[in-house]
């Protein structure tokens, strides 16, 4: 099976492909932002370096967040369309498990928090226990990046911390004495080819925003461009 | 027969079509989030773009079933996507799925002008156009006096200094207490009522083809606190044959300075009974054609983009994979 990965949830755009003959390209695409630039030019550029057009692809599998909500909104959009687009499977994972599974990957055992910036000085964050395999404990939230090391210097138990979440208040998660920080600010494309090719293709993916749009307490209008 | 897929989604509509180049629509299919927004008296682009991306798959897949495509390989030309300009959350949506669909497909894909999409509109529903066209594109985001040499061809003469038209409709419909959006509520109420009950000025800000509306709202208000007794319907229709009077004064004064054979109304304020009526008797006035779109075409749709890209894909060729959104995207700047 052919696959292709997306990965838009931070200010990161990444994508990869593996092939059916195990060959496996991922590639950070842009660290800024332009999610919009380089995504999809960035995706042809992998499909013809692992020597495959777009109809040779059998699954795609894309974050759908929690994370950047246009980032998130632009790799959807561009999974949507090609799955549709070549009749293929789509598959949705989140940014959170791709944290998780990329600290398992690197060797990281036993607790660990996957923190995604959110802005407005919130994160959001899920943790997992890593053994043999990762298994999560609670579903995704959002907090305060205080609100994550206060609990968990409380608790004292040993835990690693990694996501772009980190790297932004680095501070803050450097000082649970308890707590080790583990560098991914790109939520991990080698797992996401994994798990993409391990999970039953989904009917529909929508972005998991885990937070409400700000209509509903203070919205900004703007008139309506017919 | 070449056929070119339409993508739009820069405001509050998700809508693909699907249009052979002559110009024949095969398919249209518009979905709107509009409900979401109405509690809030205007379009909240969170909302909007939430719902393109959750629309935007099922809308295109119609678009093609409705043509008699097949969605996995459709045959296409070539794919037309508004990238400009509109609300950049939305506006990415469609961007990033056109892509996406042209990567799949291996077709071209042009980003399109969404105000040139409207230009276009008419020639998708009239044959007869003739050129130099005179177009008046009136909307909730934009009022424009466009005069058109030929299709793709065109010279913005004027345009708001303020506020566009669809907005004062909006400002004015909030002010008496009607529901957003504020252009069919005042239409409809203004049908029972009599213009002129009220006294409004008419803005003729400019001594050119420039236009106002931001003094309108005001004036509205001054006047009903003023006459406290004009039933609601009598400002209505006082209110829209005031917008129309400026409107048309604008036009007519456009028509005298420049020799057309046709005026044309676009854009979603296009749908106005007054307006319209106002456009007709112009044109029979000059002897010229009058253009004017069918509801449905003049409000946001994916016809008119796929129109303007099949124009576009041939004058200019095809975008770069690169490309991105241009939410602030002026038609002047459209060559
Ligand atoms: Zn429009």
């Amino acid at each position: 099976m052919n696959l292709l990965a997306i990965e838009t949830a931070t200010q990161a755009c990444g994508a990869g492909v593996r092939t059916s003959g195990d060959v496996e390209v991922t590639r950070v695409l842009d660290l800024e932002r332009r999610h919009t630039e380089v995504l999809v030019s960035g995706i042809a550029t992998l499909l013809a370096e692992t020597g495959l057009v777009a109809r040779d692809i059998d699954r795609v599998v894309v974050d759908i967040g929690p994370g950047l909500f246009t980032g998130l909104r632009v790799g959807i959009a561009t999974a949507i369309g090609l799955a549709e687009g070549l009749g293929c499977g789509l598959v949705g994972v989140t940014s959170l498990e791709l944290l998780a599974h990329g600290a398992h990957d690197a060797g990281v055992r036993g607790m660990v928090v996957g923190v995604v910036d959110g802005r407005r000085g919130e994160v959001f964050v899920q943790t997992f226990a890593l053994g043999d395999d990762v298994q999560a404990r609670g579903g995704p939230s959002v907090a305060t990046p205080r609100d994550v090391v206060i609990e968990w210097a409380t608790n004292g138990a040993s835990v690693t911390f990694t996501g772009d979440g980190v790297d932004r208040y680095n501070a803050d998660f450097n000082a649970v004495s308890n707590g080790q920080i583990l560098a991914q600010s790109v939520p991990s494309l080698h797992a996401a080819l994994r798990l993409g090719a391990s999970r039953r293709p989904q009917e529909s993916v929508a972005p998991l925003y885990l937070r409400e749009a700000d209509a509903v307490a203070n919205f900004t209008t703007r008139e309506r461009p017919v | 027969m070449a056929v070119v897929l339409g993508i739009e989604t820069s405001c509050d509509e998700t809508a693909a079509s699907v249009v052979d180049d002559d110009f024949h629509v095969l398919s249209s299919v518009i979905e709107s989030s509009i409900d979401q927004h109405r509690a809030f008296g205007g379009v909240v682009p969170e909302l909007a773009g939430r719902a393109h991306v959750a629309t935007i798959g099922p809308v295109v897949r119609r678009a093609l079933n409705d043509a008699g495509l097949d969605a996995h390989d459709p045959g296409i030309a070539g794919i037309a996507v508004t990238s400009g300009p509109g609300l950049i959350g939305s506006l990415l949506v469609g961007l990033s799925a056109a892509k996406a669909y042209a990567l799949a497909w291996g077709v071209p894909f042009v980003g399109v002008n969404h105000l040139e999409g409207h230009l276009f509109a008419p020639l998708l529903e009239q044959s007869d156009l003739e050129w130099p066209l005179l177009t008046l594109l009136v909307s909730g985001g934009h009022s424009l006096i466009v005069l058109q040499s030929g299709p793709g061809h065109h010279e913005v003469l004027g345009e708001t200094i303020d506020d566009a038209a669809g907005e004062a409709y909006d400002k004015v419909a909030r002010w008496l207490g009607l529901g957003y959006p504020g252009g069919p509520e005042i239409d409809r109420l203004a049908q029972q009522g009599t213009p002129g009950k009220l006294k409004l000025p008419v803005s003729m800000t400019g001594t050119d083809f420039d236009l106002s509306f931001s003094g309108l709202k005001t004036a509205v208000v001054r006047a009903t606190q003023k006459q406290r007794d004009v039933a609601v319907a009598d400002v209505a229709a006082s209110f829209q044959a005031a917008v129309a009077e400026q409107l048309l004064r604008k036009l007519r004064r456009a028509m005298e300075k420049y020799e057309v054979r046709g005026v044309a109304l676009a854009g979603g304020v296009a749908a106005n009974s007054a307006l319209r009526a106002g456009v007709i008797r112009l044109a029979q006035e000059f002897g010229v054609i009058s253009h004017l779109p069918s509801m449905v075409m003049c409000t946001d749709n994916a016809a008119m983009i796929a129109a303007a890209g099949i124009y576009r894909l041939k004058s200019d060729g095809p975008s770069p994979m690169e490309l991105s959104a241009r939410p602030n995207w002026q038609l002047e700047d459209v060559t």
